[in-house]
């Protein structure tokens, strides 16, 4: 993967899917940790959604208000900035991951940083931030434990939710042993001391904390994030300097309406009614305050949303990043994130890539999926998922990204049985020809792992 | 039931590759009295193409379904996802208004039918597909029905899980969809069953395909398993 724009970051190539597919189908340490955490988190988010009386109705509802934001985000987005500015923090929209990441390296520069503390970033992840800030003499380190253990191993997260999902103790032991220079047992507690006294000095010596926003409010210039671990509250407390980077679709109209929207954040993403850490933040220090940043920044990422925006894709961004449509995924459950690439995976990330790097650039994710549905219905904001990777696959055929030989063949096919003639004589001579079958195109591909269905010596029909 | 009658859509695996399913769906509903006609121009429903995202391709097989079935009598399918297909997306493929089309085990079970008991002492596992649990919402039907012909049914670990047929993700993603085939198949041996029972034939393509290249359990349609019981373990595969 080339380094810079998030275009070549999320740009997935045409076979990478089924490539990496093959190596975790083959890791039985993998599938273990990834169906053993997704069924956890899916178990917990049942859980969860049947204390909530009727989840059908405040998912709908969840839905109307993310969709008011996106529909009118132009509003919502010069509410937000009104209100943030007032208060003394600073509103940046960039339209490119570039532009982003110059941002953010200006605003370093400017303060002379050398630390930046980050925590749990997925916009951050797609523009590639750490890249960028390490091209500009600027070392970032993430505090999130699983991206910490996801930036030791020098990889990228897996799962949106547990970026480390794949990582056992025994992986996360090795990754710490080696920083402290001595032996880390493989043990939770020891681990959880290890990563504190690793990432304390950190938080205490950041010149500059970057943190994502789970949500921002339009009406009272507030980020919100969610978080279970305390470090995205020090991220955004102890540097003198605040970045918090996010989509512009994260806008909610006003406070009342976030409400329902957190109702659903931690139930569907861990199965928790909330998590240990609800943080608001509306601006940076005011006088008299005794901590807090001097500088807040709010960076909105565009990337590429905004070509959604009034199409029949516009519901994807309603999306809140919970993670629950990769818990039920019977696909993601096999695969694990990286074959869907580097930073989005499971169904959120083969309907989002594609739209955000256009479909000629991520061809085989709409076709990463069985279109079981499973998402759809797990999604809390009502996201129709798997309706939504049908239209790609559809665009994929009327665009011409589909291959010539692949649109040909469901053309004659079509063609064939359209009349009952077309179809006796075409299966006639699939009878004759079966045992060919299996020497070539999709024929090979599903006989390499089954037997081919036989093909009747006679059809029901002829029975009749 | 005095005689109502229906249409019976074979779907062409049906037609092509289980034949002796369809037959078997057609004498479970004769059984029940229904007067069955099975419409001499029928052929698919398009679902292939549609689900592999070529409306047209899908379009004109469609219009060969519309040509073929006539809006008088009840559709009765021996495939949940065809009979999803006709239900949900065909009429707005085509234009055309919705049919009243269900899916066989819905539409016995909706009818009170009398099913023989011949899977006595049996122990079966029902796969649910994909569409037929999710789009047309039919799970406790084929079970109630295998529990009244005689079977045990126990409940598969994960029934949501997908088996991974899914149309042309399993010659895209073979390897994923055979993987997915395995976990399905070692789930119902690990619950005991004999035999794993399924409603839609794409499923059953895709699960007995792969069990017959492993030797595993032996995977029956839902008709076959009411009309003719679940076959001796050594007929299997």
């Amino acid at each position: 993967m080339s380094a810079g724009g998030s275009s070549h970051e999320l740009v997935q190539p045409k076979e990478r899917f089924r490539e990496v597919a093959r190596g975790k189908l083959g890791d039985s340490g993998i599938q273990g940790a990834v169906d053993l955490s997704t069924a956890r988190l899916r178990g917990h988010r049942l859980e969860a959604w049947s204390e909530l009386g009727d989840v059908q109705e405040l998912r709908e509802r969840a839905n109307q208000i993310r969709m008011k934001a996106v529909r009118d985000i132009d509003l919502y987005l010069g509410q937000f900035t009104e209100s943030l500015e007032a208060r003394g923090g600073h509103v940046k929209v960039c339209a490119t991951a570039e532009e982003a990441c110059a941002y953010v390296v200006d605003v370093c520069r400017r303060r002379n940083a050398k630390l930046v503390a980050k925590s749990k970033s997925m916009a951050s992840e797609e523009i590639r931030l750490n890249d960028a800030l390490t091209a500009a003499g600027v070392r970032p380190v993430e505090t999130d434990l699983g991206e910490y253990i996801l930036q030791l191993a020098g990889e990228h997260p897996v799962h949106i939710v547990a970026p480390a999902i794949e990582k056992t103790k025994e992986d996360v032991a090795r990754l710490f042993s080696a920083v402290e220079g001595q032996d880390v047992p493989a043990e939770l507690e020891e681990l959880t001391q290890s990563a504190r006294r690793q990432l304390r000095q950190v938080f205490l010596e950041a010149d500059v904390g970057i943190t994502g926003a789970n949500f921002v409010v339009a009406e009272t210039g507030s980020i919100v994030t969610v978080t279970n671990e305390g470090n995205g509250r020090l991220v955004a407390s102890l540097p003198k300097v605040h970045i918090a980077i996010t989509g512009i679709e994260r806008l909610v109209p006003t406070l009342a309406e976030l409400a329902p929207l957190l109702q659903l954040l931690g139930r569907s993403g861990t199965g928790q009614r909330l998590t240990s850490y609800t943080h608001v933040v509306s601006g940076p220090r005011r006088e008299g305050e005794e901590d807090g940043p001097e500088e807040l920044h709010v960076v909105f990422l565009e990337n590429g949303r905004r070509n959604l925006m009034g199409t029949k894709y516009e519901e994807m961004l309603a999306c809140i990043r919970c993670g629950a449509c990769l818990n039920v995924c019977p696909v993601y459950r096999k695969t694990a994130g990286e074959a869907y690439g580097p930073v989005y995976s499971g169904p959120m990330g083969a309907v989002l890539v594609p739209l955000l790097v256009g479909l000629p650039n991520a061809a085989s994710l709409p076709h990463a999926s069985s279109l079981c549905g499973a998402c759809t219905e797990a999604c809390p904001v009502k996201i129709p998922l798997h309706e939504l990777l049908l239209e790609l696959r559809r665009d994929l055929v009327e665009d011409h990204v589909a291959s010539w030989r692949e649109r040909t063949a469901m053309s004659l096919w079509s063609f064939a049985w359209s009349s009952v003639l077309g179809y006796r004589s075409s299966t006639f001579m699939a009878r004759l020809g079966q045992r060919f079958g299996a020497k070539l195109g999709p024929g090979k591909a599903w006989a390499s792992g089954r037997e081919l269905p036989r093909l009747a010596r006679r059809r029901f029909r002829d029975w009749k | 039931m005095s005689a109502q009658g229906v249409q019976l859509f074979a779907t062409c695996l049906g037609d092509l590759v289980f034949p002796e399913a369809v037959a078997d769906a057609d004498v479970l509903l004769r059984q029940a009295g229904f007067e069955v006609e099975v419409p001499r121009r029928q052929v698919c429903c398009g679902q292939p193409a549609f689900n592999s995202g070529h409306r047209k391709a899908a379009r004109r097989i469609a219009r060969g379904f519309v040509k073929a079935f006539s809006r008088s009598l009840p559709i009765v399918v021996p495939s949940g996802s065809c009979a999803t297909m006709v239900a949900h997306y065909l009429p707005e493929l085509v234009g055309e208004e919705p049919y009243d089309v269900w899916e066989l085990s819905a539409f016995l079970d909706r009818h009170g039918v009398e099913i023989p008991r011949r899977n006595e002492g049996r122990v079966v596992a029902y796969h649910d597909s994909c569409h037929m649990l999710r789009e047309l919402k039919i799970s406790a039907e084929p079970r109630r029905l295998l529990e009244r012909s005689g079977a045990e049914v126990v409940m598969l670990p994960r029934p949501d899980l997908c088996c991974g047929f899914g149309g042309t993700f399993s010659v895209r993603q073979p390897e994923v969809s055979v993987a997915m085939a395995d976990d399905k198949m070692f789930a119902a041996g690990a619950v005991g069953a004999e035999a794993l029972v399924t409603a839609d034939p794409g499923c059953l393509m895709h699960l007995s395909g792969r069990s017959r290249r492993v030797g595993e359990l032996q995977v029956v349609h839902l008709a076959t398993a009411l009309a003719r019981g679940i076959p001796a373990a050594e007929a299997a595969a």
